[in-house]
C-alpha cells in the first residue's frame, strides 16, 4: 500500500512538473521563433544561434521535459498521461496575452476550453490499462 | 493559401508526427531490448516537429499554435488505440470531438 502511494505521487510530481516545463517551452519558443532572421538558410540560422541563446536554451528546457517525460511514462498510460498536461493551454493563453500581447477574445477563450474539456475527456480513464495483461 | 492557413495545415502536420514520437517513446518503455532504438525514433520524429512548429510559431500566435496541436491528443488517441492496444471507450471518442470542435472554432476565427 505504501509503495502504492509513493509511485502516485511521484506521478504527480512528474505531470505538475509536465505542465511548467510546457507553458515555458511554448512561450521561449514563440520569442525564438519570432527573433529568427527574415532571410532563413543555414548560413544565418547558425549566425542567429551564436548571437542569441534562445534558441539554445529551449533545447535545454526541451530535453529536461524529454526527460521528465520518460520518467512519467514509467507510470502511465500515454493516452492517460499526455492530456492531463492540458493545463497548460490555460497558461499558455494567459501568459501569451500578457506576455506577448496577443488578443483574448470569447472565440478565442472558448476554442482553448472546448480544447481543455476535450483533452481531459481523452485522458480520462485508468492510468494503466487494465484489458491488457 | 494564405500564410496563415499553410501555418496551420503544418501544426497539423505537427500533430501527427508528435503522435508517432509519443507511440514510440511509449514503446521504449515496453520493449527494453529496443529502448534506445525506440528512443531514438521519438527524439528524430520531435526534431521534425520542431522544424515544422517553428515555422507555423512564425506566423501564428502562440497561444493558437499551441491549441491547435491538442490535434496530437486525437492522433495519439487513435494511434495508441491501433498500435499500442490501449483502450478507446466513449469518453474517449468525446473528448475527440470536443478537441475537434474547439481547434474548428478556434481556425475559422483565425
Amino acid at each position: 500500500m505504501r509503495s502504492t502511494m509513493n509511485a502516485k505521487h511521484l506521478l504527480v510530481a512528474g505531470l505538475v512538473f509536465a505542465i511548467a516545463l510546457d507553458t515555458a517551452v511554448q512561450l521561449l519558443w514563440k520569442l525564438a521563433a519570432t527573433r529568427l532572421p527574415a532571410d532563413l538558410s543555414p548560413g544565418t540560422l547558425v549566425d542567429a544561434v551564436l548571437h542569441d541563446p534562445l534558441p539554445l536554451l529551449v533545447v535545454g528546457v526541451f530535453m529536461v521535459q524529454l526527460v521528465n517525460w520518460l520518467f512519467v511514462l514509467e507510470r502511465a498510460d500515454l493516452s492517460y498521461a499526455q492530456p492531463l498536461t492540458s493545463l497548460s493551454y490555460v497558461s499558455v493563453c494567459l501568459l501569451s496575452a500578457w506576455l506577448f500581447g496577443e488578443r483574448l477574445d470569447v472565440a478565442k477563450v472558448s476554442g482553448v476550453l472546448m480544447v481543455l474539456v476535450g483533452a481531459v475527456l481523452v485522458g480520462k480513464g485508468p492510468a494503466s490499462d487494465s484489458k491488457r495483461p | 493559401m494564405s500564410p496563415t492557413l499553410f501555418a496551420m495545415l503544418l501544426v497539423l502536420v505537427c500533430a501527427g508526427v508528435e503522435a508517432l514520437a509519443q507511440i514510440s517513446l511509449k514503446q521504449s518503455t515496453r520493449q527494453s531490448g529496443r529502448r534506445a532504438l525506440w528512443i531514438a525514433t521519438g527524439v528524430a520524429l520531435f526534431a521534425v516537429e520542431a522544424v515544422l512548429y517553428t515555422a507555423a510559431l512564425r506566423r501564428l500566435e502562440v497561444s493558437l499554435a499551441y491549441s491547435l496541436g491538442a490535434l496530437s491528443f486525437v492522433a495519439v488517441a487513435l494511434g495508441s488505440a491501433w498500435l499500442l492496444d490501449e483502450a478507446l471507450p466513449p469518453a474517449r471518442w468525446l473528448g475527440i470531438f470536443c478537441i475537434l470542435a474547439g481547434c474548428a472554432l478556434l481556425a475559422a476565427r483565425a
